[in-house]
């Protein structure tokens, strides 16, 4: 997206890359990612807080897909039901999925915004990817 | 070909986040309309007719009974129908910006030991997760794909594949009720079989016991992959055949997580929450070290490789080079845009950076190295993968044209990149056909550097810095020549073979044996020489432009392959080969090697001879390296579509220290399709790499089987009546 050098248009910063924060298989399946500390962000973010992050966004995800008696009791209702229940009511994993949305909305306020980046919610990407976009700084002069 | 060039980029930009609309096919509507038919319309004749009967001679409870289990069933049936089995959506655009045709055709990762493959999709635009698989029919990647279903028409996957199996068990029940309760009515009613009642219910009672076998049969087999943590696609196309399955997490674990976990969520269709954070420089940064900034550059090029950064430091690492001495390093992402028609983004990308100095341009058009070469050939490369499922023919022809540059890694691993551009892209992961090599230029070094280099088919998938530094020009021509290859491969069976062997110049070992291929291309078929040709005019320029390899102007003019090499070893095995591949492709070889020979079996590469004798001799040394991925028999007729699975030795090289790997590609659907030829190669060949010397090539999903099948190939009939061949 190309966009002109104005004074004005500095309220809008432009896009200057988007560093993928992919999925950790490691342990199968489960909704996980790498904690590894992408080396585009160096400039931008301290190591500790994408990890402390995104090792939140990993408990948040295991949360979700917890075999327990919640979800147990949840399917069994729905096919009692004949999954009517599920008109009316939320599942566990879409409650978790909201209180994750609001976490990295928490997170971009408190702490990636300010340092020009951004995170976007990985459900947006199918959970493949936490794409984190890096806006130009141009305040400093030549972008980096 | 630049008729190909809006094919290219149409398929990129594609369908962002959605699937592209598809052409209303009354055809696939008939199973579920006869499912739903028979199903609604016996059980009410059955209400109908024999249930008053019941409920007066025996009690009301059990047409309630009868009732329960119909609705059960009915439920399940509905949800298995319309739910969305958790499709991916389409990645963004500059989520693949940097996988695009550089990048290779699989990426390895490991789970829990076990090295599984995570093939690039290029209808979706990413690297399909682990058992995930892109359905044909739906045209989209399913999570957790186990089939697609044709009688409730929708794929069967991690979202609802709850519900097919419930759906499975109620069905069964509710057969064995009807048919059940109809027996106790027509035996009660012997003296009476001309009412319009027991007729009745003898007819829905043959339509139950018709319908049983089959529905018992999939319920059976349904309630073993649940157990074993398997899919069907899995299973079917023998992944875990004989392996260790990563996925599984015991017997009670994977009941309760089919039956108990909470419903996973959709990725289509979700509301998008607006932005509402606000991002304003000036923006806080934490301190950095001019240390941390110079490290920075060459660090996880493969990724996110966009910034401006990176690009005006690789120009001045490219201008500080002379593009005579030795092959510059693998030009940035940025710079290996230029010559695609994605011009926008770059454009507005180089816009936005740092100002464009002269020697960015210096790699827009191709010049006097491999990197141009490369440039030149990646188009069509593009665009093939964007057409992928287009013209199999044509794009064969085109990406026979790029010979060298999608040599394979084998040649690199120890000289490798000395000359430069040997863009080997083992950081990627492995390739999809043969070791993915670099591209480019690689092509002929490889052939000259082959000797030192064959040991190495321990094609890791590591990223090395070594790697990203050199690997760069010819990088590009990784995907592209593979993906060249791929949807080839998705088309007809998956494997390197016919076309990897066509495009392949001589390169190094693709599947093993390349010296054969080189040999016998010229001589073999016409489709071959015709490659062959196609590639001379190639290889030469790519080999005078580089200064490093070796035995180049032998190696590369495929119409002398016996150039240079006269071992009556080789020899001997050449004729062996060549038999071999008059017998429909099949290996039939005897000698020693058959390991690597059966590999290469279908139609030979049009690479040249000599490198690939060396190679052989290397690769006698090493017979455990090439394990042939590629059922030779399967799926290779000469010149036909099939293309064996690709390489192996990414996976093997790591697997030498594991116990299993396996490619987490699987067919594309359950259903065999006669019109995608050989579809899946299944596992690929990963599997027997690290078991034997001898590794054996995974069972190819063909809807086909060659006539003979070559020596040590078994066939097996799998689930569903597909048949696939396993050389052993």
């Amino acid at each position: 997206m190309a966009e002109t050098h104005s004074l004005q248009d500095l309220q809008q910063p432009t896009v200057s890359s988007k560093v993928y924060v992919q999925r950790d298989y490691s342990s199968g399946t489960l909704s996980k990612f790498q904690t590894k500390f992408p080396s585009e962000l160096e400039s931008r973010l301290d190591k500790q807080q994408f990890e402390e992050t995104i090792q939140t966004l990993n408990n948040l995800y295991a949360e979700a897909e917890k075999l327990g008696g919640k979800s147990y009791l949840e399917g069994c209702l729905a096919c009692l039901t004949a999954y009517t229940i599920f008109l009316c009511m939320e599942t566990h994993y879409e409650k978790v999925l909201k209180k994750i949305g609001r976490y990295i909305k928490d997170q971009n306020e408190k702490i990636y915004a300010p340092r020009g980046l951004l995170l976007t919610d990985p459900i947006e990407r199918g959970l493949r990817v936490v794409e984190i976009t890096i806006f130009e700084d141009r305040s400093i002069g030549s972008g980096r | 070909m630049p008729g190909f060039s809006g094919g290219g980029v149409g398929g990129g930009v594609g369908g962002p986040a959605s699937a592209p609309p598809r052409a209303f096919r009354p055809s696939r509507y008939v199973p579920v309309s006869a499912a739903t038919t028979f199903l609604v319309g016996s059980t009410t004749l059955f209400f109908c007719f024999t249930c008053p009967w019941l409920s007066e001679y025996f009690s009301s409870v059990i047409p309630i009974y009868i009732a329960v289990i119909f609705l059960l069933t009915l439920a399940n049936f509905c949800m298995a129908t319309f739910m969305d089995p958790g499709v991916f959506p389409r990645a963004e655009e500059d989520e693949d910006k940097e996988d695009d045709f550089r990048a290779p055709l699989y990426k390895t990762v490991e789970i829990k030991g076990i090295q599984v493959r995570m093939k690039w999709c290029s209808t979706c635009r990413f690297y399909r997760p682990p058992r995930c698989s892109h359905c044909s029919v739906c045209d989209n990647c399913v999570e957790d794909f186990d089939h697609h279903c044709p009688w409730v028409n929708n794929c069967i996957g991690r979202r609802n594949y709850r519900y097919f199996f419930l759906f499975l068990i109620s069905l069964t029940t509710h057969i064995i009720n009807i048919f059940g309760f109809g027996l106790v009515y027509v035996l009660h009613h012997r003296q009476q079989l001309d009412t319009p009642h027991a007729a009745v219910t003898m007819a829905v009672m043959c339509v139950a016991g018709l319908f049983f076998v089959p529905v018992a049969g999939l319920t059976g087999f349904h309630m073993v992959l649940v157990a074993r943590g398997r899919t069907t696609n899995e299973q079917v196309t023998g992944k875990f055949r004989g392996g260790v399955n990563p996925f599984t997490n015991g017997c009670m674990r994977n009941i309760s997580h089919v039956l108990c976990s909470s419903q996973a969520p959709r990725y289509m269709g979700r509301l998008q929450s607006p932005q509402s954070v606000e991002v304003q420089p000036p923006f806080v940064r934490p301190p950095l070290t001019e240390a941390q900034l110079e490290a920075k550059v060459l660090d996880n090029g493969i990724q996110n490789d966009r910034h401006s950064t990176r690009s005006k430091i690789s120009l001045d690492q490219m201008e500080s080079q002379s593009a005579d001495a030795e092959p510059p390093p693998p030009p940035k992402p940025e710079l290996r845009y230029p010559g695609l028609p994605r011009a926008d983004t770059e454009e507005s990308s180089l816009l936005t950076e740092a100002p464009l100095t002269p020697s960015m341009f210096k790699y827009r058009p191709p010049y006097n190295s491999p990197g141009r070469n490369h440039s030149a050939i990646t188009h069509p490369n593009k665009m093939i993968r964007g057409e992928s499922l287009d013209s199999p023919s044509t794009s064969i022809l085109q990406s026979s044209r790029q010979p060298s540059y999608r040599s394979e890694p084998s040649s690199l691993d120890g000289a490798t990149v000395v000359g430069g551009g040997v863009g080997v892209r083992r950081g990627g992961g492995e390739r999809g056909e043969g070791p993915g090599g670099p591209g480019g230029t690689a092509g002929g070094m490889s052939g000259g550097m082959s000797g030192h280099s064959l040991t190495g088919r321990s094609y890791t998938s590591y990223p090395s810095s070594l790697v990203l530094s050199t690997g760069g020009s010819h990088s590009s021509s990784l995907r592209s020549a593979h993906t060249a290859h791929n949807p080839l491969a998705t088309l007809q069976s998956e494997g390197t073979t016919d076309t990897s062997y066509k495009s392949l110049a001589n390169q190094t070992p693709r599947n093993g044996s390349l010296s054969y291929d080189s040999l016998l291309t010229p001589s073999e078929s016409p489709e071959f020489e015709s490659a062959a040709h196609e590639l001379s005019p190639q290889k030469p320029r790519a080999l005078f432009s580089s200064k490093t390899i070796m035995s180049q102007p032998e190696v590369m003019s495929p119409s002398s392959p016996l150039q240079g090499y006269t071992s009556p070893f080789l020899s001997a095995q050449i004729a062996q080969q060549r038999e071999g591949q008059l017998l429909q492709g099949s290996a039939t070889f005897s000698s020693p090697h058959r390991a690597y020979l059966r590999a290469v079996s279908p139609p030979p590469p049009s690479s040249s001879g000599p490198p690939e004798s060396q190679h052989l001799l290397h690769h006698n040394h090493d017979p455990s390296s090439r394990a042939p991925r590629n059922p030779s028999s399967s799926s290779s007729s000469p010149g036909a579509r099939s293309l064996e699975p690709p390489v192996s030795p990414p996976p093997r090289g790591l697997s030498l220290g594991k116990s299993y790997s396996y490619t987490g590609e699987a067919g594309p659907q359950y259903k065999p399709q006669p019109t995608r030829g050989g579809t899946v190669l299944g596992g690929g060949g990963v599997g027997g790499g690290q078991q034997a010397p001898q590794s054996i090539s995974r069972p190819v999903l063909a809807n086909h089987t060659t006539a003979k099948p070559g020596g040590g190939v078994k066939k097996v009939t799998g689930v569903g009546g597909t048949t696939y061949e396993i050389s052993v």
